[in-house]
C-alpha cells in the first residue's frame, strides 16, 4: 500500500530524513518510536505532504505522490490526526465533520450529516454535535478529529502523538476508539510516546533515530528481544525493557 | 486581476466627465475679505462679482472653486479652472507661470502691531518676529527685503493675527483692505505702509480669447466706478463687532447667524461621504494585496499580482497621505473635472487599502498553522482552506485593528480641505475666516469627530460581540 524509498529531508542546513526506507501493507498496524528529534513527526508529516520531503520515493498504491499533480486526489485518502487536533474553532462538531466531504462533493450536505451523526452515534458523542471544540474535553476534540477523518473514508490513518496532549484519564477513550477502527481493518502508522499502548496495539514497531530506521521488527520483537544497541539504551531509559 | 483594471477604468471614465462648454469656473481660496468669503452658503466678493460680469459677457455660468491658494495656480495650468481670481498680486515668478490679467485693485502691504507694541515704523522691524500669510506678497517681500526678520508663515492670514493677539509675534504684514477689517481695539497699523501691490487674475499662459474678454470687463467696470462701490458694499457687511463679544454672541455667530450651521452639515456630509466610501474601497483593494500576497506564498500563484500588491503597500505606507492627495488630484486626475470628493474618496481609499491589507495579512498569520495542515490534510486545497476556515476566523482577530484604521481614516479626511474638499475641519475654517473666531468652530467639529468616532467603536464593539455569540452559541 505504502512504500518509502531513501527519503530524505532538511530542514536548512539540519538532515532531519536522511533515507528512509519503509513499507507499510494493508491492514497493518506501524508504530514508529524514537527519541525526541529523531524525525519521526516530520516522517509521518512527508507521507501527508504536509512537508515536501528534498528526494526519495513516496509510492502510494501505486502512485508515485511526489509526482505533482497526481498527489491532489490522493491525499484525501489519506489521513491525519493531530497532537493538538486541529479542529476548526469556529465550526461546531459537526460542522468540523461535514466540511471537507460536503466541499469535495464527496456526498451531499444531508448524507453526511447523516453520516456523522452515525459515527458519532457508534461512540456516544451525539449530545456534542452542536457543540463548539472550546466547549468539549480534549478527549472528546481528539475523537470528533478522528472522526472527521473517517467520514473521508481513508485507505490509511495517520496518528501524530494522538495522546500527548491529553489529560491521563482521557487517552483511554481515544485508544479505545483507535483499537476499534483497528478492529475494522484500517491501516494505521503512529507515532507516540505510550510505549504501552504502541506495544499492545501495534502489529509492529519501527525505531527510529537520527533520521534513519535502525530497527524494524515485530512489536514482540521490538520491545522483549530488541537488537539495536541505541535501541536497547532507548528503551532502558524509558524504562520499557 | 482583470476584474480590478476594469472596475478601476468603470471608476475612472464614469468620474472624468469632461468639462462642460458652458461653465466658466474661477478657483479662489474664500477666506479674504473683501475679495471673496462666505456669505450664506455662497462665495461672495469683489472678485467674484468682477467674474459675473465676466461670465455674463462669455453667456456662460460660472463656477467657482474654493481650493488652497497655493493650488490656485496649478489648478489654472492644467485647465482644471479658467481662470483664478484671488487677490493675486502680480509677480515676475507667478507671470512665468500664467497670464495676469490687467490690476483691478491696488493694495499696499501694510504693518500691524499691538499698541503697546515698540515698533513705530518700517526700520523697527528688522530682527522682530512677523506673521504673514504662507506664499503672500508679503512673504516674498520680507524673505527678500528683510533678511533679518523672523518670518512665521501661517496658512492664512487669519491665524497670523491670531499670532499677534496671542503675542507670538511682534507683528504681522499684510493687505491693507481685509487688514482695516480684521485689527482690534488693542493693535494698530503703522503708518508707513511697506509695499505697494496690484491685484490681477490669472488664466493660462495662452488663453489670450479669454484674458482678452477680462480685460475688457476689467476696464469698463473700473472706468464706471463699479469696482470701488463692490469693495466698499463688500466691506459694509463685516459683521466683526468688538462690541458685542460675549460668550453668547460668539456661538450665535459661529454657527447660526448668515446660516453658517450650513457649512457644518456640509462638511459632516462630505466628511462622511468621504470616509464611508474610502472604506469600502480600502477592504477591497486591502483584501485584494493581502489576499493575494498569501495566495502566493503559499502556491506560487498571482506572482504579478503579489508584486503590485507588494510595491503598492510599500509606496503608499512610505509616503504622506497629504502627498497622495495631492499627486492624485493634480497628477493623475489633472486633465479631467472631476468630482473633487470622489477624489477624495478613492484617495483615502487607496490610502487605507495598504493599511488594511497589512492588517489583513497579519489576521492571516495570526491563525494556528495547524488549522492549515488539518484542512489539507482532509484533501482540501489553499482556496478552500483559506476561504472555509483561515479566513472566517482571522476577520474576527482583524476587527479591532480594523476598526481602529476606520477611526483613524475619519479623522484624516481632514486633510482633504488642501484641495478644496470641503469636509468637517475646512467647514470650520470657513466659519473662522467670516468671524475671525476659531474658538467655536474648532470646538464644535472637534465634538463631531468624536461623537462619529465613539460611534464607531461602539459599533465594533457590538460586532465584535455579536462574532463572538455566534462562536459561543
Amino acid at each position: 500500500m505504502l512504500k518509502i524509498n531513501n527519503l530524505k529531508k532538511n530542514f536548512g542546513s539540519k538532515k532531519v530524513l536522511k533515507g528512509i526506507n519503509l513499507e507499510v501493507k494493508k491492514g497493518e498496524i506501524v508504530g514508529i518510536i524514537g527519541p525526541s528529534g529523531c524525525g519521526k513527526s516530520t516522517l509521518l508529516r512527508c507521507i501527508n505532504l504536509l512537508e515536501t520531503p528534498d528526494s526519495g520515493k513516496l509510492m502510494f498504491e501505486g502512485n508515485n505522490l511526489l509526482d505533482g499533480d497526481s498527489n491532489k486526489d490522493i491525499r484525501r485518502r489519506i489521513g491525519m490526526v493531530f497532537q493538538q487536533f486541529n479542529l476548526f474553532d469556529h465550526k461546531t462538531v459537526l460542522e468540523n465533520i461535514i466540511l471537507s466531504p460536503v466541499l469535495l462533493k464527496i456526498m451531499s450536505r444531508e448524507k453526511a450529516i447523516k453520516k456523522a451523526h452515525e459515527l458519532l452515534g457508534e461512540i456516544g458523542l451525539e449530545d456534542i454535535a452542536n457543540n463548539y471544540p472550546h466547549e468539549i474535553s480534549g478527549g472528546q476534540k481528539q475523537r470528533v478529529a478522528i472522526v472527521r477523518t473517517l467520514i473521508m473514508k481513508p485507505d490509511i490513518i495517520l496518528f501524530d502523538e494522538p495522546t500527548s496532549a491529553l489529560d491521563p484519564e482521557m487517552i483511554g477513550e481515544v485508544t479505545n476508539l483507535m483499537r476499534k477502527i483497528a478492529k475494522e481493518g484500517m491501516t494505521m502508522i503512529i507515532v507516540s510516546h505510550e510505549m504501552n499502548f504502541i506495544k499492545s496495539f501495534c502489529t509492529r514497531v519501527v525505531f527510529m533515530d537520527d533520521g534513519i530506521i535502525k530497527e524494524d521488527a515485530s512489536s514482540k520483537e521490538i520491545f522483549l528481544n530488541p537488537k539495536n544497541e541505541d535501541l536497547k539504551s532507548f528503551l532502558s531509559k524509558i524504562n520499557a525493557y | 486581476m482583470k476584474k480590478i483594471l476594469t472596475i478601476i477604468f468603470c471608476v475612472f471614465l464614469l468620474t472624468s466627465c469632461s468639462q462642460s462648454k458652458d461653465e466658466l469656473v474661477m478657483s479662489t481660496e474664500a477666506g479674504f475679505a473683501p475679495y471673496e468669503y462666505y456669505s450664506n452658503g455662497e462665495i461672495v466678493g469683489v472678485d467674484v462679482d468682477i467674474a459675473r460680469k465676466v461670465a455674463e459677457r462669455l453667456n456662460k455660468k460660472l463656477v467657482i472653486k474654493d481650493i488652497a491658494f497655493d493650488s490656485i495656480i496649478s489648478e489654472v495650468k492644467t485647465g482644471k479652472s479658467d481662470f483664478g481670481a484671488a487677490g493675486i498680486s502680480y509677480t515676475e515668478e507667478r507671470a512665468e507661470e500664467v497670464d495676469f490679467t490687467i490690476n483691478y485693485s491696488e493694495s499696499k502691504q501694510i504693518v500691524i502691531v499691538n499698541k503697546n507694541s515698540t515698533i513705530y515704523n518700517l526700520e523697527d522691524i528688522n530682527n522682530k518676529k512677523i506673521a504673514v500669510q504662507l506664499g503672500s506678497v508679503a512673504d516674498g517681500y520680507l524673505t527678500e527685503n528683510y533678511p533679518s526678520v523672523i518670518l512665521v508663515r501661517e496658512k492664512k492670514f487669519l491665524a497670523a493675527i491670531q499670532d499677534l493677539k496671542d503675542n507670538k509675534v511682534d507683528a504681522v504684514v499684510m493687505d491693507d483692505l481685509p487688514a482695516r477689517e480684521l485689527i482690534t481695539d488693542n493693535m494698530r497699523i503703522l503708518d508707513s505702509e511697506l509695499v505697494t501691490d496690484s491685484y490681477g487674475m490669472i488664466v493660462k499662459k495662452g488663453n489670450t480669447e479669454l484674458l482678452n474678454v477680462m480685460n475688457e470687463v476689467i476696464n469698463e467696470l473700473k472706468d464706471s466706478g463699479e469696482i470701488d462701490s463692490y469693495i466698499l458694499y463688500h466691506m459694509g457687511i463685516n459683521d466683526n463687532d468688538t462690541s458685542k463679544n460675549t460668550i453668547f454672541n460668539r456661538i450665535y455667530k459661529s454657527v447660526i447667524y448668515d446660516g453658517r450651521y450650513k457649512y457644518i452639515l456640509e462638511g459632516l456630509k462630505n466628511t462622511l461621504l468621504i470616509a464611508v466610501c474610502a472604506v469600502i474601497i480600502g477592504i477591497f483593494l486591502g483584501t485584494i494585496a493581502a489576499v493575494s500576497r498569501n495566495v502566493y506564498e503559499n502556491t506560487n500563484h498571482l506572482k504579478l499580482l503579489n508584486l503590485i500588491s507588494k510595491a503598492y503597500v510599500t509606496v503608499i505606507r512610505g509616503t504622506p497621505s497629504t502627498l497622495q492627495l495631492m499627486i492624485i488630484y493634480y497628477v493623475i486626475f489633472k486633465q479631467t473635472n472631476i468630482n473633487i470628493v470622489l477624489v477624495g474618496a478613492l484617495a483615502f481609499g487607496i490610502n487605507s487599502g495598504a493599511y488594511v491589507a497589512e492588517i489583513i495579512r497579519a489576521g492571516i498569520s495570526s491563525i494556528n498553522k495547524g488549522q492549515w495542515e488539518a484542512g489539507y490534510s482532509l484533501g482540501l486545497n489553499y482556496y478552500q482552506v483559506m476561504k472555509n476556515i483561515i479566513f472566517p476566523q482571522a476577520i474576527k482577530n482583524i476587527l479591532p485593528a480594523l476598526g481602529n484604521e476606520f477611526i483613524t481614516l475619519v479623522k484624516e479626511t481632514s486633510i482633504g480641505a488642501y484641495i478644496g474638499i470641503v469636509e468637517l475641519t475646512k467647514a470650520s475654517d470657513i466659519i473662522a475666516s467670516r468671524t475671525y473666531d476659531y474658538f467655536f468652530p474648532l470646538i464644535l467639529i472637534a465634538i463631531i469627530y468624536l461623537i462619529i468616532t465613539l460611534f464607531l467603536s461602539k459599533l465594533i464593539n457590538t460586532m465584535e460581540k455579536r462574532l463572538n455569540n455566534v462562536k459561543n452559541k
